[in-house]
């Protein structure tokens, strides 16, 4: 098992809310997605992937099959799924910095949340509530999210480049072609394995390895 | 607020960048303890002469003191720690980074290749407990302290071991010592520039409880919100104070004596290949839409001979207009000039590259990405990552055609939190930039660049000018790691705790 897949780490929080304070948070949300605003920070931080937050009602706990028993939950839950580059401590702190009131936000009607600064409480909360990730796939594992996006763009460029311009006269062919890559300028990054994300993961990696020659 | 520090208990060369105060030369000694109770009456006997923070003064007024000959400071690695017998409990209090030491980080800090720890300066096998610094306002004055540290190495008698195994300039491998120095111009005066031509140490972090703060703090401290600065929290780079996350640092081992206005230090020695470096300036600047030493500002974000920011002298027209702005300003306005800028009128990183050593270094809030109030304040990302430098040259370049040699600089970055603040730099910013958009792509003077998989960057060109952007490819590696590890740096107080055996975090 392990959280990080390549340059890809996936974090799973699951915190419990008092259930009749559910519709609060719902209210909350429904404001921070009307507000772009709201969430400017985050998608700014460009070394996250995504993050979602799901309230799941106490009554609404998914069963594998109808014989399964219902539980009796006193608590509702609320479910934090992020996919994000770079380490866990660099991503618990960049959110902790960046965007504080954001996350208090969200958080504060769960259940002995601390608030997000000072930091060692938070972490501990996140860390406590977090489900490690047994099962992690990532299709590409030498590409950061914003890798993704710059490949992206650069791939439609291209082709619309090449509709435009391929057959234009040899000067203004370049002239088309540096406008092109000053358009492009800020996707050009290389794609390279990731720096080690934890000397931990990094031994497991190695190990593994070793076990594949041996 | 403000926040009074204990100077006499903090060791100076924490506080003070001695190169400042005229100190031209240094001397780096590192030994091994291997008896416990000889060892710690060997600290006992150096803590006698451990150069404080408390600040100079010409004259000998009430509160300070003359400036000295040399100044002596002393250090330790976990292992050294170990030696010197302080108790379990506070032996566990110690972050791992610092347990495992330099060389078993060497894959977080792209130590590889010329710069694996199999290519270091001989002393580095050995088992390195000690460190001390001798800095000096001439050479004999170094020499007169350094032969009263080998007396009290002698009179440990063989309990403390002077280390031997320094690479030196007429290629020995065994010299007893890392000697440094600043470099002198052709008349003879000393200059603040490293091998490669740059002026250095100009930027330092400004944080709470260092004196003259409001004259410092223009692009040193933290970017708030409404565009002024404010000096870092002093817990960023003193343990038991309370630092940017509003706690006391977590790194401190127990007892609070033990950790309180103590800090971290990282102890590099940086060999420069100036030879390459001045091939690849060349080479590089035949493609380049300007001068060779605007490519040069280009990569380091500063011009080398005067240190102008190049985000305020972007071209060689406008550096001639602010080196005539420079030669009018008074001092304080000098000053001002050289630090106080921010990258916001650069969001593109047209002027200044995102690949500049110095934007890759302190961001200055750049990493809002010109996003309007993206995060609490600009310096969300950056405030939690900034450490402050240590360090002088050393060796000499006899042939500037050539990288053999002993020349270089002694680097020392000193942190609360070498993970979190030294070792993120390197790792993060210097040899990989996701924060930047630019993937792998690595800071150009310090990176680990590698032959095998050739780095290159990308200077942008003006937006929407249609010029395209510059690009340098097949960087070689111009910095080179040949030794180091991570030390601890005791207050005063926790000398004479640690010497007297009396450390006890019960």
């Amino acid at each position: 098992m392990s959280n990080i897949a390549g340059k890809a780490y996936a974090m799973n929080v699951i915190t419990p809310i008092r259930w009749y304070m559910v519709w609060i948070n719902r209210l909350i949300f429904k404001i921070a997605l009307s507000n772009p605003s709201t969430l400017k920070g985050l998608i700014t931080l460009s070394l996250i992937h995504y993050a979602r937050w799901v309230i799941i009602p106490r009554d609404s706990f998914p069963r594998l099959d109808p014989s399964q028993p219902k539980e009796e939950l006193n608590y509702s839950y609320m479910l934090f799924f992020s996919n994000f580059n770079g380490s866990w401590d660099q991503y618990v702190d960049s959110f902790t910095f960046a965007i504080p009131s954001g996350l208090d936000l969200f958080w504060k009607w769960n259940v002995r949340y601390p608030k997000s600064v000072p930091l060692t409480p938070f972490h501990d909360y996140i860390r406590h509530n977090q489900i490690d990730t047994a099962h992690y796939y990532n299709a590409y594992p030498m590409a950061a999210s914003n890798d993704v996006k710059s490949a992206k763009i650069v791939k439609k460029a291209l082709i619309d480049f090449n509709a435009t311009s391929a057959d234009k006269a040899p000067e203004d062919f370049l002239n088309d072609y540096n406008k092109l890559l000053n358009n492009l300028q800020h996707h050009f990054g290389d794609m390279r394995p990731t720096p080690i994300v934890s000397l931990s993961a990094d031994a497991v990696r190695k190990r593994h390895l070793q076990s594949q020659i041996d | 607020m403000t926040h009074k520090l204990d100077l006499t208990d903090i060791q100076g060369n924490i506080i003070k960048a001695y190169g400042r105060y005229n100190f031209q030369k240094a001397r780096y000694l590192f030994l091994r303890i291997d008896d416990g109770n000889k060892g710690r009456k060997f600290v006992g006997a150096i803590t006698t002469k451990v150069t404080s923070a408390v600040p100079w003064d010409k004259q000998d007024t009430e509160g300070t003191s003359a400036v000295p000959q040399a100044t002596t400071n002393i250090a330790f690695t976990f292992d050294g720690l170990q030696a010197l017998e302080i108790p379990t409990a506070s032996q566990r209090g110690f972050p791992d980074d610092f347990i495992m030491g330099m060389s078993k980080r060497k894959d977080i800090l792209g130590d590889d290749g010329p710069s694996d720890p199999a290519n270091w300066d001989k002393v580095w096998k050995e088992k390195v407990h000690v460190w001390i610094s001798i800095n000096g306002q001439s050479i004999d004055a170094v020499k007169k302290r350094y032969e009263w540290i080998l007396e009290q190495v002698e009179a440990s008698k063989g309990g403390v071991v002077l280390l031997t195994g320094h690479r030196g300039e007429k290629g020995e491998d065994n010299l007893p010592y890392q000697d440094a120095s600043v470099l002198y111009d052709a008349t003879g005066m000393p200059t603040s520039k490293e091998h490669f031509g740059y002026t250095d140490g100009i930027g330092d972090p400004v944080f709470e409880g260092q004196t003259n703060v409001p004259a410092r703090v223009l692009g040193r401290g933290k970017l708030m919100r409404d565009g002024t600065w404010h000096p870092l929290a002093t817990g960023e780079f003193l343990l038991g104070h309370v630092d940017e996350a509003m706690e006391y640092p977590k790194t401190a081992p127990k007892p609070w004596l033990l950790a309180h206005n103590g800090t971290y230090m990282v102890y590099r020695k940086l060999h420069e290949n100036v030879g390459t470096f001045n091939r690849f300036l060349e080479e590089q600047s035949k493609s380049f839409d300007g001068s060779a030493e605007m490519l040069a500002a280009k990569f380091a974000g500063r011009w080398r001979n005067n240190g102008a920011p190049i985000v305020h002298a972007p071209d060689d027209a406008s550096k001639i207009e602010w080196d005539q702005r420079y030669a009018a300003a008074d001092e304080a306005g000098k000053r001002r000039m050289l630090t106080d800028f921010t990258y916001n009128e650069d969001i593109h990183g047209a002027k200044c590259p995102y690949s500049a050593h110095l934007r890759r270094i302190n961001p200055r809030g750049s990493l809002e990405f010109g996003v309007k109030d993206a995060y609490d304040t600009p310096g969300a990302l950056v405030n939690r990552r900034r450490i402050l430098r240590r360090g002088l040259p050393y060796g000499e370049v006899k042939d500037s055609t050539r990288d053999d040699g002993n020349h270089g600089i002694i680097f020392m970055a000193l942190n609360a939190d070498i993970q979190r603040q030294f070792e993120f730099v390197q790792q993060q910013w210097i040899n990989y930039a996701n924060d930047f958009k630019e993937g792998n792509d690595k800071e150009v003077l310090l990176g680990n660049h590698d032959a095998k998989n050739p780095s290159k960057v990308v200077f942008s060109a003006e937006p929407g000018s249609g010029k395209p952007p510059h690009f340098v490819s097949n960087i070689p590696r111009l910095v080179e790691t040949r030794g180091g590890d991570y030390f601890f740096i005791p207050s005063i107080t926790a000398l004479k705790a640690i010497a007297a055996g009396i450390v006890d975090p019960t």
